[in-house]
C-alpha cells in the first residue's frame, strides 16, 4: 500500500528516500557489532589462546604450548577433583537458589497484585534488595550469620559456625542470593501478571471457578513467558556467581564455585593457562545451558526475531 | 553489495582479532628460551643486580608501597627521610591495603604491567621466592654482603632465595602464645600440656580459618613436632614423611573435638581469636606480638595477662613462625638509588630504634632489643627475640601460595571435622605435590 | 493529526488502575499479613545494616537491635575517606558512561533488529544473548594483560570498555522487547508521509520508547555500578577504583581488623541514590516490564 502512494508522489522521491531498508540495517547494527567484537570476541578469543598453552608460574616469561593438541591444560582441569567439586557446588547452588526465587518471587508477585493500597512504596520496597549491591549483601549477611555481630545463633540457639561448616556456609550464600533476587523476580512475574486482563477471572469466576482452579489454569499459562524470561537470565547468573561467595567465605568450606575456581587459579595463583581454560570451561557449561534453553523455550527469543 | 560489505568486515575483524592474538603471545613465548628449564636451579639467573654506590649520588622522589600504615611508623620514617634528605631526596609513602593478599596483588599487578609505580615495597617475609623467580626484584647480595652480620639470622634468611639475597629485612614478628594469668600461672613445657590444661578450663583460641594464619598456627606445631616441608633443594613434599604431620594435625582436631578449642576457631582470623582473647573466657591465645598493646587497653584482660615464646612440642623442639617484612627493589623502578638510600634509611638505627621504642615493632637487628628505651616500650622484648631467634621460616618456595593452600585448605576440612587428620595430610601432601609440579 | 493523538496515548504507561477494578469488601486481613511479611523481608537486614553503621566500638560486638549508642561517627569517616569519595566519583563516571554509550549503541542496533528485514537476525540476537552469558573472569583475565600492554590499565575507560560487554546486550534485549511492542502503524504512517526509516525511528519510536530507554538505563546503570570483578582485577589504585572494590580496601586501627562500622556506614551510603533511582523510577521499571516480558 505504501508503495502505491509513493508512486503518485514524483518518482524521485522514492530513491532520494535515504538508505535502504538493508543498508540501514547495516549500518544501525554495526556500531553494535564491532563494539562487541573489540569487548567481548577479542576477550574471549584470547582466553582461549591462553588455555592452549601454559605459562610458567616458576620463570618469568616463559611459556609452551599445552601438549600435542593444546589440550593439556583441559584435560588437567578435567581430570582435578576440584574443578568437578566446584562444579557441583554451583549446580546446587543455581538449582536451589533458582528454585527459592521463582517460589518466593511469584508468592510476592501475588501478593502485591492483590494488594491495592500502596502499591509504589511496596514496588519500591520490593527493590531494595535489588539495588542493594551484591558485594554489600554479602557484607550484610556475614553480620547477620557472623557471631559475635550477627544474631542468628541468639535466636536459633546452637552455636552453628555458619560460615565455617559445609553445608551451612553454602546456606548462607544460598539465603544472601534469595534475598537479593526474589524481590526482582516477583517484579518481573508481577508484570506479567498485571497484563492479564481481569476480565478473565471474571468470566472464570462467572463459571464457577475456584482460586486455586483461576490460578492453575489462567494465572500460570499466562504467566509463563515473564517466568521463562526470569527463569532463564537467573539461572545463567546462578551459575556465574562469584561476589557472593568470594565476599562471604572466600570459597572455603565447600563453596568454591566455577568462577571462583577461576579466579583463584588465575589471579592468586598465577597459573595463567590452567586459569583460562578454566574459565573457558565455565563458559561452555553457561553456553550449554542457555543453548538448552533457547531450544526448549527458544520460541521468545524466535519470535522477537521473527519480522 | 552491502551484504558482502558486512562479510568483509565481519572477516576483517575476526583476522585482526587472531593476528592480535598470535602477536601478543610471541613476546611472552619467545622470551623464557627453550621450554622445559630446570625447575629450581638457574630461575633466577640474569636478574638485575644493584649497585651499591647508586646511593651516593642519589636524588629525586622514591616512592615506598606498604599496607596501611596503622601504627603510623612508615609516615613517621618518610618524613624522617625527608628532614633528613630533603630536598634533593624526597620520598612518598603510597599504601596498600591491610590484607595481606590484597598488598601480594597489588604488587604483583604493578610488576605484571612493568610499572614502576612502587620503587620499594614492603614485602611480606613469604613473598621472596616467588617475587624473585619472576625477575620482579633487584639482586641486592652486593649490598648486603657486610651488612648482614648486623641483623638476627632468621629474618635474612627469609629474603634469600637461590642463593642470592632479594632485599633487607625491615621489621620481624614472631608467633607468641598469650596466657591469662587468672587462669594460667605461667606457659607449661609442652604443646600438650597446653591443649589438656585448655580442655579442662578455659580453652585456647587461634586462627583457625582457611587462610595464611591457619598454615602459620599448623606449621608452629608441625615444625615442633621435627616435620619439614620440602626437601633440601624444594623439589619434592617431605611433608608425609614421618608422623610429625598426623601428630600435629591430631592435637589440634582432638583439640576441637573436646573443646579445648571453640568451634568457631575454624573461621576465626587474627582479629576474631583477639576479640574472644578478650572476653577474658579463653586461658590461652595464639597470636603476634600487635595483639600485645591491644590487650593492654581491653577492659577483660588488661591487668591480667602475658606472653611468652611458645612451648616445645612433646618429644620435639620449640618452633615458632616468622613474620615480618623485607623492603625489596621493583626492577622497573626509575630511580634505584634514592630506593637503596631509602632502605640503608630503615635499617639505620634511629629508625629501627623508634620502630620497637614508638612503635613496638620487632626490630631485626639484634642489638635493638637491648636498648634501654626499647626494652620499656616492650616489656617481653628479651622474649620476643628468642621467639624470632627460634623461629622457623615457613617454606621457601615461588609456589609458596599454593603450598600454603594445600595445607590451609586440608587442615581447616580436618578441624571442622570434615576430615580425619591421616586423610588431610595425605590429601596435604598429594597437593604439595602437585604445586611443586606447576611449570 | 490521528498519529500524533494515537502516539500521546500509548505513551503513557500502562498502569494497574487502568484494567483492573477494585475487589469487592477491600483487603482482606491476610493481604495485610503477607504484605507486612514481604516489607520485613526486604528491609530488615537493610536495616541491620543501618543498625550496625551507627554503632562504634564494642557497641558492634553485641548483636543488639538497637545502636545503644548511636553516632554518626562511622559516617562522618568515610566521607573524610578522599579514597572514598573518590571512588563514588569513579563509579558514577563510569556507569553513566557505559549506560550512555550502550543506550545509544544498542537502541539503533534493537531497533534494527525489532523492525528491519535483514539476513542473521535470529543469528544475532543469539549472539547478543550469549554475550550477557559470558563469566566476567574470563573477560577480565585477558583485558588485564591486553590493558597494561596500551597503557590504559587503571583508567576509567578500561572499565567502561569491558562493561560495556555486559551492558550493550543488556540493552539490547530489553531495547528490542520495547520496540516492539510499539504498534507498527504508526511508524508506517510516518513512511506513507514520506519519512525515511530513520527519521521514523527518531521521531515516533524513539519518544514511545521512552519507558523503554529508561528501563534499558536504569537496569544497565545499576548493573554496572554493581560490577565487582572486573573493578578489582583491573584497577589498582584510587584514581581508577569504583565503590565495590573501595569497600574491599576499608581498612580498620590495626592490620588484622575488619571495620564494619564504617563498612556498612559506607554500604548504606552507595545503597541511598540508587534507592532513590528505584523510588523515582519504579513506575517506569515496571511498565517497562510489562512490554519486556511478555508478548504484547
Amino acid at each position: 500500500m505504501a508503495d502505491a502512494t509513493a508512486h503518485t508522489g514524483a518518482p524521485q522521491k522514492r530513491r532520494s528516500r535515504g538508505l535502504s531498508e538493508k543498508g540501514l540495517a547495516f549500518w544501525m547494527v554495526s556500531p553494535s557489532m564491532a563494539l562487541i567484537a573489540l569487548v567481548a570476541a577479542y576477550p574471549i578469543i584470547y582466553a582461549v589462546w591462553l588455555s592452549l598453552h601454559e605459562y610458567s608460574v616458576r620463570q618469568a616469561g616463559l611459556s609452551r604450548w599445552a601438549g600435542p593438541l593444546g589440550l593439556r591444560n583441559y584435560t588437567t582441569a578435567l581430570g582435578n577433583s576440584e574443578f568437578w567439586s566446584a562444579m557441583t557446588t554451583t549446580l546446587i547452588f543455581t538449582v536451589s537458589s533458582v528454585f527459592f526465587e521463582l517460589l518466593i518471587g511469584l508468592a510476592m508477585a501475588m501478593a502485591m497484585h492483590a494488594a491495592f493500597k500502596g502499591q509504589g512504596l511496596l514496588r519500591t520496597v520490593v527493590l531494595v534488595p535489588w539495588a542493594v549491591l551484591t558485594v554489600v549483601t554479602a557484607i550484610m549477611w556475614r553480620t547477620i550469620f557472623e557471631s559475635p555481630q550477627g544474631f542468628v545463633n541468639q535466636i536459633l540457639g546452637g552455636d552453628t559456625v555458619w560460615l565455617g561448616s559445609e553445608p551451612q556456609a553454602l546456606i548462607v550464600i544460598i539465603i544472601a542470593d534469595v534475598w537479593k533476587t526474589a524481590p526482582f523476580m516477583a517484579l518481573l512475574i508481577l508484570a506479567g501478571l498485571q497484563v492479564i486482563p481481569s476480565d478473565i477471572y471474571e468470566a472464570a469466576k462467572v463459571d464457577g471457578a475456584t482460586a486455586w482452579q483461576r490460578f492453575r489454569k489462567i494465572t500460570l499459562p499466562l504467566l509463563t513467558p515473564a517466568i521463562l524470561v526470569a527463569l532463564i537470565f537467573r539461572t545463567l547468573d546462578a551459575l556465574r556467581i562469584f561476589d557472593l561467595p568470594y565476599v562471604l567465605t572466600k570459597g572455603a568450606n565447600g563453596t568454591t564455585t566455577l568462577s571462583l575456581i577461576a579466579q583463584e587459579t588465575f589471579a592468586t595463583n598465577r597459573i595463567y593457562g590452567l586459569g583460562a581454560a578454566y574459565s573457558i570451561l565455565t563458559f561452555i557449561t553457561v553456553m550449554i545451558v542457555s543453548f538448552t534453553y533457547i531450544w526448549t523455550v527458544g520460541g521468545n527469543i524466535r519470535g522477537l526475531a521473527e519480522d | 553489495m552491502t551484504k558482502r560489505l558486512m562479510l568483509m568486515l565481519c572477516a576483517a575483524l575476526l583476522c585482526g582479532v587472531f593476528v592480535a592474538a598470535c602477536g601478543d603471545d610471541s613476546s611472552s613465548g619467545g622470551g623464557g628460551g627453550g621450554g622445559g628449564a630446570s625447575e629450581e636451579s638457574g630461575t633466577t639467573e640474569g636478574a638485575k643486580v644493584i649497585d651499591p654506590g647508586l646511593a651516593e649520588s642519589a636524588k629525586g622522589e622514591v616512592t615506598y608501597c606498604q599496607g596501611k600504615d596503622t601504627s603510623g611508623n612508615a609516615t613517621f620514617m618518610i618524613e624522617e627521610f625527608n628532614k633528613k634528605y630533603g630536598p634533593d631526596l624526597k620520598a612518598k609513602l603510597v599504601e596498600f591495603p591491610a590484607s595481606a593478599d590484597e598488598q601480594r596483588t597489588q604488587f604483583i599487578q604493578r610488576q605484571q604491567a612493568k610499572s614502576g609505580d612502587c620503587d620499594v615495597f614492603s614485602a611480606d617475609v613469604i613473598w621472596t621466592a616467588e617475587f624473585a623467580s619472576q625477575k620482579w626484584l633487584y639482586d641486592m647480595t652486593p649490598y648486603m654482603e657486610d651488612k648482614k652480620a648486623e641483623y638476627i639470622e632468621a629474618p635474612v634468611e627469609t629474603v634469600t632465595y637461590d642463593g642470592k639475597i632479594w632485599g633487607v629485612p625491615e621489621t620481624s614478628d614472631a608467633g607468641l602464645l598469650y596466657y591469662n594469668t587468672d587462669q594460667v600461672k605461667e606457659i607449661p613445657a609442652t604443646w600438650q600440656e597446653v591443649y589438656e590444661q585448655a580442655a579442662q578450663e578455659g580453652g585456647i583460641v587461634y586462627q583457625g580459618a582457611a587462610y595464611e594464619g591457619l598454615t602459620c598456627d599448623y606449621l608452629e606445631l608441625f615444625f615442633g613436632a621435627g616435620g619439614e616441608v620440602l626437601s633440601e633443594d624444594g623439589t619434592k613434599s617431605t611433608f608425609a614423611e614421618g608422623d610429625a604431620a598426623v601428630k600435629a594435625l591430631t592435637l589440634m582436631a582432638d583439640g576441637v573435638k573436646n573443646g579445648a578449642a571453640p568451634k568457631a576457631v575454624t573461621t576465626y582470623m587474627e582479629p576474631e581469636s583477639l576479640t574472644a582473647f578478650q572476653t577474658g573466657k579463653p586461658a590461652y591465645m595464639r597470636n603476634w606480638p600487635y595483639a600485645y598493646a591491644l590487650n593492654q587497653k581491653a577492659k577483660n584482660v588488661k591487668d591480667n595477662f602475658e606472653v611468652g615464646p611458645q612451648p616445645t612440642f612433646e618429644g620435639g623442639e620449640k618452633a615458632g613462625i616468622l613474620g615480618g617484612h623485607n623492603s625489596v627493589i621493583s626492577v622497573y623502578s626509575k630511580n634505584p638509588g634514592a630506593a637503596l638510600k631509602l632502605i640503608e634509611h630503615i635499617g639505620s638505627e634511629e629508625i629501627q630504634k623508634a620502630y620497637a621504642a614508638q612503635f613496638s615493632l620487632s626490630p631485626v637487628k639484634a642489638a635493638i632489643y637491648d636498648d634501654a628505651e626499647v626494652q620499656k616500650a616492650i616489656p617481653f622484648a628479651t622474649d620476643l627475640r628468642q621467639a624470632i631467634t627460634q623461629a622457623r621460616a615457613r617454606p621457601v618456595s615461588p609456589v609458596y601460595p599454593q603450598i600454603s593452600q594445600a595445607i590451609y585448605k586440608n587442615v581447616n576440612a580436618a578441624l571442622a571435622g570434615q576430615q580425619s587428620p591421616e586423610d588431610a595430610v595425605k590429601q596435604a601432601n598429594s597437593d604439595i605435590d602437585k604445586a611443586l609440579s606447576t611449570f | 493529526m490521528a498519529t500524533e493523538a494515537a502516539v500521546a496515548e500509548r505513551s503513557e504507561p500502562r498502569t494497574k488502575t487502568k484494567k483492573a477494578r477494585k475487589p469487592s469488601g477491600g483487603t482482606p486481613w491476610w493481604m495485610w499479613i503477607a504484605i507486612a511479611a514481604i516489607v520485613v523481608f526486604c528491609l530488615f537486614p537493610f536495616y541491620w545494616l543501618v543498625n550496625l553503621s551507627l554503632k562504634t566500638g564494642a557497641d558492634l560486638g553485641d548483636s543488639s537491635l538497637f545502636p545503644p549508642n548511636p553516632t554518626l561517627a562511622n559516617y562522618e569517616s568515610i566521607f573524610n575517606n578522599g579514597d572514598f569519595t573518590r571512588a563514588l566519583l569513579n563509579s558514577a563516571i563510569i556507569s553513566l558512561s557505559t549506560t550512555a554509550l550502550a543506550l545509544l549503541v544498542g537502541s539503533f542496533c534493537a531497533y534494527a533488529l525489532a523492525r528491519l528485514r535483514f539476513r542473521f537476525k535470529f543469528g544475532i540476537l543469539a549472539l547478543v544473548l550469549s554475550i550477557t552469558t559470558f563469566p566476567a573472569i574470563a573477560i577480565a583475565a585477558p583485558l588485564f594483560r591486553l590493558w597494561s600492554d596500551i597503557g590504559i590499565y587503571n583508567t576509567l575507560i578500561g572499565l567502561i570498555i569491558p562493561n560495556l560487554t555486559f551492558a550493550l546486550p543488556l540493552a539490547i534485549y530489553i531495547l528490542v522487547s520495547f520496540f516492539k511492542e510499539i504498534p507498527k502503524d504508526l511508524e508506517e504512517a510516518a513512511l506513507v508521509d514520506g519519512a525515511t526509516h530513520f527519521v521514523a525511528f527518531r521521531k515516533v519510536v524513539v519518544p514511545l520508547a521512552a519507558p523503554g530507554l529508561a528501563t534499558a538505563g536504569i537496569l544497565t546503570f545499576i548493573a554496572t555500578w554493581n560490577e565487582f570483578l572486573l573493578a578489582i582485577t583491573l584497577t589498582s589504585s584510587p584514581a581508577a577504583r569504583p565503590v565495590p572494590a573501595a569497600i574491599a580496601f576499608f581498612t580498620g586501627s590495626t592490620q588484622f581488623e575488619i571495620p564494619y562500622g564504617t563498612i556498612t556506614a559506607a554500604s548504606v551510603t552507595i545503597s541511598v541514590p540508587l534507592i532513590l533511582l528505584v523510588l523515582f523510577f519504579q513506575k517506569r521499571i515496571v511498565a517497562g516490564l510489562t512490554a519486556g516480558a511478555v508478548k504484547g
